[in-house]
């Protein structure tokens, strides 16, 4: 490992800021109102409180860490849908008919990423750990892109009130769409001079910028009552004469 | 019904783009002949792929 004390910087800061994160949600008591949030900070602690002890008793390289690694995310992939999905449901709170659509949709789409799964890992059973953590988790990771950046656009198509959740969605966005973007930036500059670097470290800290946006909404960002749209809410009538001007 | 296809249908569409972006940065990427680490999620360093090789012992 090129950087060892920045690696560990960063994996200390962000379990550090998670930690923190659900002990001040319970705290100040709004663990029961922030279902998705909870549920998702809960999941990385626990999946990175497993991934220090592996990395810290048998070292970066070692191949019980690779599987402690990938293992967890499969979980934190997992968990990572689940967040999307109660955001989604979060979005429709008042639109009953349009989240019983999306709620299909959805199961739909978790359907067909562990069927395309199961069909190529039928096809590779010499090596199932490696394919499965290939296509079925970076398959779930890229939907859950697609869906995030479909959840934004929606948000902003209903133009949503609930401030906290559009901020919340564009942390998740960080997460998702800054690693996506650096393979994108590897490929195209054919593996340049720093694309080691990047490759390595951005998934660190992708995550780490998600957990600082999610840090200022839940402490400064109130949440409105129950995502309501601005859509219903009148406009002031302009008075005749302004209106001429 | 017509509900139910047209969710199936946009399901669809949606793995089907994000089985295109894996395919064309995740798979295909390599440096320096070796393939970056894939996309994953956390703060924690993220593990060599393939894996180093176990080393025997004596």
């Amino acid at each position: 490992m090129e950087s060892n004390l920045l690696h560990y910087v960063w994996q200390d800061s962000g379990i550090l800021i998670e930690a923190s994160l659900v002990f001040y949600l319970a705290w100040t008591s709004q663990w029961k109102g922030q279902g998705a949030v909870d549920f998702y900070l809960s999941s990385l602690v626990v999946g990175q409180l497993t991934r220090a002890c592996f990395l810290h008793e048998y070292g970066w390289t070692s191949l019980r860490y690779y599987y402690a690694y990938w293992s967890t995310d499969f979980l934190l992939v997992l968990s990572a849908f689940g967040v999307v999905c109660l955001f989604f449901r979060r979005a429709c709170l008042h639109e009953e008919k349009m989240w019983r659509l999306i709620r299909i949709f959805l199961v739909l789409l978790l359907v067909l990423v562990a069927a395309i799964s199961g069909v190529s890992l039928s096809l590779n059973r010499h090596d199932f750990f490696t394919y499965f953590v290939v296509v079925f988790n970076q398959k779930l990771y890229f939907a859950c892109l697609v869906l995030n950046t479909l959840l934004y656009l929606m948000l902003h198509r209903m133009n949503s009130a609930d401030d906290q959740l559009e901020l919340l969605v564009c942390g998740v966005g960080i997460q998702f769409a800054g690693p996506a973007a650096t393979l994108a930036l590897v490929y195209l500059t054919y593996g340049g001079r720093f694309a080691k670097l990047l490759a390595y470290q951005t998934i660190p800290l992708c995550t780490f910028g998600m957990l600082l946006v999610w840090a200022y909404v839940i402490v400064y960002v109130p949440r409105t009552a129950g995502g309501l749209t601005r859509r219903d809410v009148l406009l002031p009538a302009v008075p005749a004469q302004e209106s001429k001007l | 019904m017509k509900n139910l296809v047209l969710m199936f249908l946009l399901a669809l569409l949606v793995v089907a783009t994000a089985s295109s972006l894996w395919r064309m940065f995740a798979e295909t990427v390599t440096i320096d002949g070796v393939r970056p680490p894939l996309v994953a999620i956390g703060t924690d360093p993220v593990p060599p792929f393939p894996p180093a090789p176990p080393k025997p012992t004596n």
